[in-house]
């Protein structure tokens, strides 16, 4: 593989003009505005449908409120740009299939699936939908699973993953005592992936390309990552400092704001770890100073709602508005590092710049 | 049927036979996560040549719960 520029990402019919995938951001972090900035700079652009229509109060009452209000949100991204968008939907969340389904009725590009295995995923596909199914895993042992029970099931072969490992934001995929173990680095599953995957590749003669996402802030990680098998990367965390990142400027701020230390693993009501920006509203959830709240939602499956100290959807959608105090921002290891807020533009620009300067670096060291 | 079912399982999980009664489950007693699951449904379905429905694999909690489901469908 060429690895002298960033260099187009083929799915199959679908190109895009760069390897670099913007990660979902659940609860109004990634909507229309930061996926359809992304998608125009030739990334794919991603939205997340955790939460989409979850507080639209107008339609309350509506059963098919979500639906309606994901499938609005496409193609309000869609008019925005022609470049290459995926939906991202948590399996876990009690609604996952309308939502698939609604996704690939509009034609959506990629739906990327995490937070539990999409193993009936394939189902909702009909002969001519065009979209493409990348599941999100940690592992190699759940890509290869995945595959056997696609292929065996329904004679489809997952068309990438996203390897997330444990430095990304949001909710992780690991137990707490593996989040810091170096056995679970990056680094060091993405072999073990690239090795799960392989003889399905060859068995079938298709490439099955690996997405690599969990800590990537600069061109040098995007380097580092393309130059050992990954054919793309997924990054969050940087595009939250975006211009056009749908989250409220005290959002935005938290991140810059931010030093190493602030950046924390907490226990999700949904039953996960999860890795967010200390304040005080989850100083005082750590404190047993919030109290159990009716669940208006019923929205994620594994949730705890008895024992729950808050609603998660709501903490975040308070803080997605900009009222930290009842609420808190998902975050990766990488957020502290955030200076200033830019545009996804000059974004791009410098990941371009940093990967290209990272390349002239390995082949002359002593630049 | 219930010996070929523990055999599965022990080997599976890697936990001895004689912890594997009916009412065992799965993941608080034998400890096993999600993928373990589906492997574990994957094997039951090559040993026993049977399908098992993806909305009841996710409901399977004890070893029961598989036994039923093989005595009602074999
Ligand atoms: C604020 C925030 C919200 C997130 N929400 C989701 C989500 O709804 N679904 C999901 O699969 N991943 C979610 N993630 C994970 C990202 O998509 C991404 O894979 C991960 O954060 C990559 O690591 P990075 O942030 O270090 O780049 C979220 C991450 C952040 C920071």
């Amino acid at each position: 593989m060429k690895v002298e520029a960033l260099n187009h990402f083929v799915l199959g019919n679908k190109v895009a003009k760069l390897p670099i995938v913007q990660g979902g951001m659940g609860i109004g972090i990634s909507m229309s505005g930061l996926a359809s900035a992304v998608a125009n700079e030739g990334g794919i652009g991603v939205i997340s449908a955790a939460g989409v229509g979850l507080f639209d109060h107008q339609n309350k009452q509506d059963k098919d409120r979500y639906v309606i209000a994901l499938k609005a949100e496409i193609r309000k991204t869609r008019q925005l740009t022609n470049g290459i968008i995926g939906v991202n939907i948590l399996v876990a969340l009690s609604n996952f299939h309308e939502l698939a389904k609604a996704a690939i009725e509009e034609g959506i590009d990629i739906i990327f699936a995490g937070a539990g295995l999409p193993l009936d995923l394939p189902s909702l596909l009909d002969q001519d939908s065009s979209t493409k199914l990348i599941p999100i895993i940690s592992s190699g042992r759940a890509a290869k699973l995945i595959i056997q029970k696609w292929v065996s099931k329904y004679g489809y072969i997952p068309d990438g993953f996203v390897l997330e490992g444990p430095k990304a934001g949001g909710h992780l995929g690991f137990k707490k005592d593996q989040i810091d173990d170096e056995e679970y680095d990056l680094e060091k599953l993405l072999p073990q992936v690239l090795e799960a995957v392989k003889p399905f590749e060859e068995m079938y003669s298709k490439k099955i390309p690996i997405i690599v996402g969990g800590g990537i802030y600069t061109g040098e990680d995007i380097y580092y990552f393309m130059s050992h098998g990954a054919s793309a990367v997924q990054m969050a965390t940087r595009f939250v400092t975006t211009e056009e990142c749908d989250a409220s400027l005290e959002f935005k701020q938290a991140y810059i704001n931010a030093e190493r230390e602030d950046i924390v693993i907490i226990d999700s009501p949904v039953g996960l770890p999860g890795r967010a920006v200390k304040n005080p509203f989850l100083e005082e959830v750590y404190n047993g100073l919030r109290h159990p709240f009716s669940c208006p939602f019923n929205c994620i499956s594994t949730c705890k709602k008895e024992q729950a100290p808050y609603c998660i959807s709501l903490a975040l959608y308070n803080a997605k508005k900009g009222k930290m105090n009842n609420g808190f921002a998902f975050a990766g290891t990488n957020a502290y590092l955030a200076k200033a807020i830019v545009s996804v533009k000059d974004l791009i620009s410098s990941l371009k710049q940093e990967y290209l300067d990272a390349f002239r670096k390995k082949l002359s060291p002593t630049l | 049927m219930f010996e070929k079912l523990q055999d599965l399982i022990a080997n599976e999980l890697s936990v001895s036979k004689a912890a594997i009664k009916r009412e065992t489950h799965l993941q608080d007693d034998l400890g096993a996560d999600s993928l373990d699951a589906v492997e574990l449904v994957m094997t039951i379905e090559e040993e026993f040549s049977v399908t098992i429905p993806e909305d009841v694999a996710s409901n399977l909690r004890t070893v029961g719960d598989i036994m039923n489901f093989l005595e009602n469908n074999l």
